[in-house]
């Protein structure tokens, strides 16, 4: 709690800590949800300025769900809302051994271009949803809060887009 | 209706070993399971923060900025030139000194604000400012004049050699030549002049030469004579009876030497009659006029 500050979210030092400790995951979330990196910066921006526009009116504990609020009614309304293109970067993977074969591993790269485009088609609830649990490791309470729903409903997101990953990775073997 | 979100829950390590068991076995589970190894595998590009941040605290600075209205600067500009126009005009007004003037030979009456009657006697000055009178009922005379001053507030008759304060009165002040005469006709008149301070009732008079009392004897009359061209002089310097008549004729009189210095003029001298005035003046000093144009040489018979 800081109610040390009375200034709040007003505070320069307060506001800059605040985005350091939350400005990347809403970033990534914004990357799930328009699966482009110049969009998710910029709609980043947005939501933190308009946070600082409203600092006087946003208790530091309600700082964090504004921001998502913002993020969350964010919509893309310049550009049309086609097929995203997704660049996730790839882990090493090279997880367990080293001496597997290079066909394994051309399997293994088709796999995650296969998947990459699959995730790319979802909706984008299902996507921010599945890709908060996978990549940010968030618990689905967790995601619940984020994206403003409930728990189950974050529950049939996910199970939704496990289907329909499944679907399109094994339809184009 | 319990919707089938069994696939989260595998997800998230939830189920048991036999649902877990009876998943492992269906066709699907190897898609699954890379699904699921590999998306863990995935992650965001990086972007730079700082520059990030940089970008917001720029734009939020400038958000904020708007919030202080900037008024059109000409509203700003009209208003003050009004201030200024209307201060000026207010410092005029309030500052502006009315001017009365009767010329040598000549007489002024006039009324002042507050319906006061003023009349200058010839060759005589009187400034006042008519702006706030009733509250401020103050005037500065050079010459002589006659005052009715309507009642008010007190009434300040300032002259360079004494005040004169009344309060709703009728009274004359003169004062020429470091001499100061005042006479009071009706209501009650202060005189001061220097240290010292008189209270004059009706039919008083009082006059100070270079601040001295003279103990010059009370006025008969009930109005000063000079309203009626006949001035009266007590305890007077020929010098001055002889400023008086120049005042009134507008003429030049010439005395070369006065044979009787110490001796002041008491009398009246008529200021509608040259040649009487001088008949008035000049036996008792013992001299004599010669007229040449519009001057008169006085000299000893």
């Amino acid at each position: 709690m800081k109610q040390d500050q009375p200034a709040g979210i007003c505070e320069e030092i307060t506001f800059s800590g605040f985005f350091k400790s939350h400005a990347k995951a809403l970033r990534n979330f914004l990357y799930y949800k328009f699966g482009n990196e110049e969009q998710a910066d910029e709609a980043t921006q947005e939501a933190f300025i308009k946070l600082w526009e409203n600092c006087a009116n946003v208790p530091p504990e309600k700082a964090k769900s504004f921001l998502y609020t913002v993020a969350n009614n964010t919509t893309l309304n310049h550009i049309a809302h086609k097929k995203v293109v997704l660049e996730y970067s790839k882990k090493n993977v090279n997880h367990d051994t080293n001496n597997q074969s290079p066909e394994f591993l051309m399997e293994e790269d088709q796999f995650a271009f296969k998947l990459q485009s699959a995730i790319a088609n979802l909706s984008e609830a299902q996507r921010s949803a599945f890709l908060l649990h996978r990549i940010d490791g968030k618990k689905y309470h967790e995601i619940a809060e984020i994206l403003e729903i409930g728990v189950k409903a974050v529950e049939k997101r996910i199970h939704g887009a496990l289907l329909q990953l499944r679907k399109e990775i094994d339809t184009f073997k | 209706m319990n919707e089938d979100v069994t696939l989260a829950k595998w997800l998230n390590d939830e189920m048991d070993d036999r649902e877990l068991k009876d998943f492992m076995s269906t066709p699907e589970y190897a898609t699954y399971s890379k699904i699921k190894e590999f998306s863990g595998r995935l992650s965001v590009p990086e972007t730079d923060m700082a520059a990030l941040y940089k970008n917001i605290s720029d734009n939020k600075n400038k958000a904020n900025q708007p919030r202080v209205r900037r008024l059109n600067p000409w509203i700003a500009r009209v208003a003050a030139i009004l201030v200024l126009a209307l201060g000026a005009t207010f410092f005029l007004y309030a500052t502006h000194t009315t001017t009365q003037r009767a010329e040598v030979a000549g007489r002024e009456t006039f009324l002042l604000p507050d319906n006061s009657e003023v009349v200058l006697n010839a060759g005589s000055d009187v400034n006042y400012r008519e702006f706030n009178w009733s509250g401020n009922r103050r005037l500065e005379l050079e010459g002589e004049a006659y005052f009715k001053v309507a009642k008010g507030q007190k009434f300040d008759v300032v002259t360079p050699f004494g005040t004169v304060t009344v309060v709703g009165t009728q009274f004359n002040v003169k004062a020429r030549n470091g001499r100061l005469d005042v006479v009071c006709y009706e209501g009650k008149v202060k005189v001061t002049s220097g240290t010292d301070t008189v209270l004059l009732t009706p039919g008083k008079t009082v006059a100070y030469l270079d601040g001295k009392n003279l103990n010059v004897p009370n006025a008969k009359e009930h109005k000063p004579g000079w309203l009626n061209y006949e001035t009266y002089f007590s305890k007077v310097q020929l010098r001055d009876v002889i400023s008086e008549m120049e005042r009134q004729y507008n003429i030049t009189i010439s005395l070369k030497n006065n044979p009787q210095p110490n001796s002041p003029f008491n009398g009246t001298v008529p200021m509608n009659n040259l040649d009487m005035a001088l008949d008035a003046l000049l036996p008792v000093y013992h001299l004599q006029a010669k007229k040449a144009g519009n001057t008169i040489i006085l000299s000893a018979e």
